[in-house]
C-alpha cells in the first residue's frame, strides 16, 4: 500500500523505536495475547503490518468491494436503521408497544412465540407452557391484523424473525398490506428465512433439508417477481455466535449458508441480479474484541462482494452490497450487575456503527431476566440515539479507515474466512457440513473453550467473575405474561375456527397440499397457495400441518 | 481386586420447543471429560419422550434445559410421568433460563435441583456426583 521509499523511512524509524522500547515490547509481547478467535495481537501496528493493496481491499465508501461501507456518504446523509427485536405475548398490546416504539424512530422486528416459529397452534400438545412466551403468537392473519390496527404497512419497514415458516408470515403480511391498500412493488420489511441456521443454531425448524430449502427458494423467487423493495432472506451468523461460535465461523457458516440459497435459486433460472439485493445478514454486535468486531463487518462486506462479482457474475452494483442488521447478543448481558448491561450495549452499537452496519438492534438490560419491558427497550433506543446524535461519529464516513491495525486485522479476518470456506467446500458444501454435524459440534466446541476460559477467569466479565459487589435486590421488572394468556388464545382459536367458513378453508388446505405433492419448481411456488389459504384465515398450525403430512418432519443428527 | 463403580449415567434434554442448547452441550461436554456417561437427547422432545429415553437407559440423573419460559409447565408434566411411571428413583434437575422466583415451585413439584444462568460447570459436577452417591448407597 506504501512506496518502498516510505516504507525505508518507517522500518528505520521502527527499529530505533523498538531498541528505546525493547524490554517492555519483550514483556509485551511474550504474554502472547489473542481475540477469542486465536489472532495473535501485536502491542503496536505500523505501516508495515499493512500487507493491503488500497483498490483492491480498502478503496473508498460506496464504491466496490465495500469494505468502506456501502454509502459514499456513509451516515452523514442517512443514520443506521433503530431494529430493536420486540413483542408481547398477544397481539393487542404488541400494538401498543409498536406504536410507541415507533414514535421513537423505531421500526418493528417482530419476536414471535415458539409455537408460531414451529408452526403449531396454541392448542398443539407441543405448545404446552410455550404461548405467547418469547413472543407475539400467531395464529392467523386476525392477529396480523390487530398488530398492526392503526399502523399504515406501506409506510413502514416491519422485520419478522419468520423461518421454517416464512412462508406464511409474508403472506399474512402482503395479504394486509393489500387489504390496507399499500403498493405492493413497494412494500418493505423482512423475513428471517433462514433455515439452514435453524438446523445449525437455532433449533426452530420442522421440515426435513430438502423441502426447507425449496420454501427458502419459494419465498426468495416470489419476492424477486412480485416485491422487489421486500427483503426475503436474512441469513443470520448472529445465531452462531449467540450458540457459542467463535467470529470466523459466524462469518463463514452465515455466508456459506448465503451461498448455498444463492446456488438454489440460480436452479429456477432466475438471474443473479433479479434476487440478490433482497439478502441482508444479521450479524452479532459484540463488545469484545471490539476491533476485530469492525474489521468482521468489513471483511465480510469484501466476501460478499467478490464472490457475488467473481462467481456469481453480478452486474447490478446492488447485488454486491451486503446489506447488516447487527444485533447485540443475550448471552453477553448478565445478571450480575445489569446495569453495567447499558455500558455493554453502548459498546456493542459503537462497533457496528464503527463497523457501517445498516441496521442496529441492541439488547435490553434486563434480557437476562425476562422478555424485555418497554422501559427497557426505550433505553436501548436511548442509547442508539446519545451514539448517533451526542458523539459526532456518524460525521465521517468509515472513521478507522487506514487504521493499520483495524486494515491488518480486516485482511487478517477476510483470510480465516476464506479459509474455513474453502474446508467447507472439501467436506461437499455447507449443505453436508449440516447433515453431518460438522457445523454443529464445531460451534459446540467453541463453545465449550469460551466457557472454559470463563470459569479459568481467562475472559473476564465484570462483575460476574470478576469486581463482583454484594448483590441488591435487582429493581428490573421484565415484561410479565399472564398466566392466563394460554387459555385466551387457545380460546380465541376456537372462536376463530367457529367464525369463519370452513369450506373455503378445508379447499385452500387441500389446493396447497397438491401443490406440495408436485416437485419443486417456479410452476410449483407454494408461496400463492399459501396465500390462499391465509385469506380465508387458515391457521399457522394448519397450514404448516398440511405441508407436515407431505414433507414429514426434520430429524436432526446426534451432535454428541 | 475391588470392582471399578459403575460410572454415573446422565440423560440431558431439551422438552418443548425451546432451540437454544448451548448451555446442554457445554454441559455433556464437561460431564464427559468428569467421567460421566452422558445421552444427549436433542432438541423438540416431548416431556414423555424424556421419561421413557430416562427409563429405558437406567440414568441416574435426568436434566433439562429450558431457556423459552414453559419450565413450569414442563417440569410439572416430566415429575407427573416420573411418578406415573414409578421412575421417582431418577434425579430429575432442570437448567436454563428460569427466574429465582419459579426455583421454589419448581422444587415442590419434584424438581430436585435448578441451575439457573450462570451456574459454574464445576458446581453441577458436584452435585451430580453428590446425588449419585446418596442414591448408590440408599439401594
Amino acid at each position: 500500500m506504501y512506496d518502498k521509499e516510505f516504507l525505508e523511512t518507517v522500518r528505520t524509524n521502527a527499529k530505533k523505536w523498538r531498541q528505546a522500547h525493547e524490554q517492555e515490547l519483550q514483556e509485551a509481547e511474550s504474554d502472547g495475547r489473542v481475540t477469542e478467535d486465536g489472532i495473535l495481537l501485536k502491542p503496536l501496528y505500523t505501516p508495515l503490518d499493512v500487507e493491503v493493496d488500497f483498490s483492491e481491499d480498502i478503496g473508498f465508501p460506496g464504491d466496490f468491494p465495500y469494505t468502506r461501507g456501502l454509502e459514499a456518504m456513509g451516515y452523514r446523509k442517512n443514520l443506521w436503521t433503530l431494529s430493536q427485536y420486540a413483542g408481547f405475548g398477544n397481539a393487542r398490546e404488541t400494538n401498543q408497544l409498536f406504536k410507541n416504539m415507533i414514535t421513537h424512530g423505531n421500526v418493528p422486528y417482530l419476536a414471535l412465540d415458539l409455537p408460531t416459529q414451529n408452526g403449531c397452534d396454541p392448542d398443539d400438545p407441543l405448545a404446552l407452557g410455550e404461548v405467547g412466551r418469547t413472543g407475539i403468537s400467531i395464529k392467523s392473519l386476525r392477529d396480523w391484523e390487530i398488530i398492526f390496527d392503526g399502523i399504515n404497512l406501506g409506510d413502514i419497514y416491519v422485520g419478522t424473525v419468520a423461518n421454517a415458516q416464512a412462508a406464511v408470515i409474508l403472506a399474512m403480511h402482503v395479504v394486509l398490506a393489500a387489504k390496507q391498500g399499500a403498493d405492493l412493488t413497494k412494500l418493505r420489511g423482512s423475513l428471517q428465512n433462514d433455515i439452514l441456521k435453524e438446523f445449525t443454531a437455532r433449533g426452530n425448524y420442522i421440515f426435513p433439508v430438502d423441502p426447507s430449502l425449496r420454501l427458502v427458494t419459494d419465498v426468495i423467487e416470489y419476492c424477486a417477481k412480485n416485491l422487489p423493495a421486500y427483503w426475503p432472506i436474512c441469513v443470520c451468523g448472529g445465531h452462531f455466535s449467540e450458540a457459542g461460535s467463535d467470529r470466523i465461523h459466524e462469518v463463514a457458516f452465515s455466508l456459506g449458508n448465503a451461498f448455498a440459497y444463492i446456488d438454489e435459486v440460480l436452479k429456477r433460472e432466475l438471474p443473479i441480479d433479479q434476487f440478490a439485493k433482497g439478502f441482508f445478514f444479521l450479524m452479532k454486535t459484540n463488545h469484545y474484541d471490539f476491533f476485530e468486531e469492525i474489521a468482521k463487518f468489513r471483511a465480510m462486506r469484501k466476501l460478499w462482494a467478490k464472490t457475488l462479482k467473481g462467481r456469481y457474475g453480478a452486474h447490478d452494483q446492488e447485488s454486491m452490497k451486503l446489506k447488516i442488521l447487527g444485533h447485540g447478543g443475550g448471552s453477553l448481558m448478565t445478571r450480575e450487575r445489569p446495569e453495567l448491561n447499558i455500558a455493554r450495549n453502548t459498546i456493542a452499537c459503537l462497533s457496528g456503527v464503527l463497523g457501517g452496519i445498516q441496521l442496529i438492534g441492541l439488547k435490553t438490560l434486563d434480557e437476562v431476566f425476562g422478555i424485555p419491558s418497554e422501559q427497557a427497550q426505550m433505553i436501548a433506543i436511548g442509547t442508539q440515539h446519545v451514539v448517533a446524535y451526542e458523539t459526532g461519529i456518524p460525521d465521517v464516513a468509515d472513521p478507522l479507515g487506514g487504521s493499520y491495525y483495524v486494515e491488518t486485522l480486516t485482511k487478517e479476518f477476510e483470510n480465516r474466512v476464506l479459509e474455513e470456506l474453502d474446508r467447507i467446500a472439501k467436506m461437499g458444501g455447507i449443505v453436508r457440513a449440516t447433515e453431518s454435524g460438522y457445523i454443529r459440534r464445531t460451534i459446540a466446541e467453541d463453545a465449550y473453550k469460551s466457557h472454559k476460559d470463563l470459569e479459568s477467569g481467562k475472559k473476564i466479565k465484570v462483575g460476574v467473575n470478576k469486581f463482583r459487589v454484594q448483590e441488591e435486590e435487582v429493581s428490573l421488572k421484565p415484561y410479565h405474561l399472564d398466566p392466563e394468556e394460554e387459555a385466551r388464545q387457545i380460546a380465541e382459536l376456537k372462536e376463530l375456527k367457529k367464525n369463519r367458513d370452513n369450506s373455503l378453508v378445508a379447499k385452500a388446505l387441500h389446493a396447497l397440499g397438491d401443490v406440495a405433492t408436485q416437485p419443486s419448481s417456479s410452476e410449483n411456488n407454494l408461496v400463492p397457495p399459501i396465500i390462499e389459504a391465509v385469506k380465508v384465515y387458515a391457521t399457522m398450525g394448519e397450514i404448516c400441518g398440511t405441508l407436515r403430512k407431505v414433507f414429514g418432519e426434520y430429524k436432526e443428527p446426534a451432535v454428541l | 481386586m475391588e470392582k471399578e463403580p459403575k460410572r454415573i449415567r446422565i440423560l440431558l434434554g431439551k422438552p418443548g420447543l425451546c432451540g437454544h442448547d448451548r448451555g446442554v452441550l457445554v454441559l455433556a461436554m464437561a460431564l464427559r471429560d468428569a467421567g460421566m456417561e452422558v445421552i444427549y437427547s436433542g432438541r423438540h422432545n416431548s416431556p414423555e419422550q424424556l421419561v421413557a429415553g430416562a427409563i429405558q437407559e437406567d440414568v441416574d440423573i435426568l436434566g433439562v434445559s429450558i431457556l423459552s419460559g414453559a419450565h413450569m409447565s414442563l417440569c410439572q408434566r416430566i415429575a407427573n410421568l416420573l411418578r406415573e411411571k414409578k421412575a421417582e428413583d431418577v434425579v430429575f434437575v432442570a437448567g436454563g433460563f428460569i427466574p429465582d422466583e419459579d426455583v421454589a415451585g419448581l422444587k415442590t413439584m419434584g424438581v430436585r435441583e435448578v441451575f439457573g444462568v450462570g451456574s459454574s460447570l464445576e458446581d453441577i459436577i458436584e452435585y451430580f456426583r453428590e446425588v449419585s452417591r446418596d442414591k448408590r448407597g440408599q439401594r
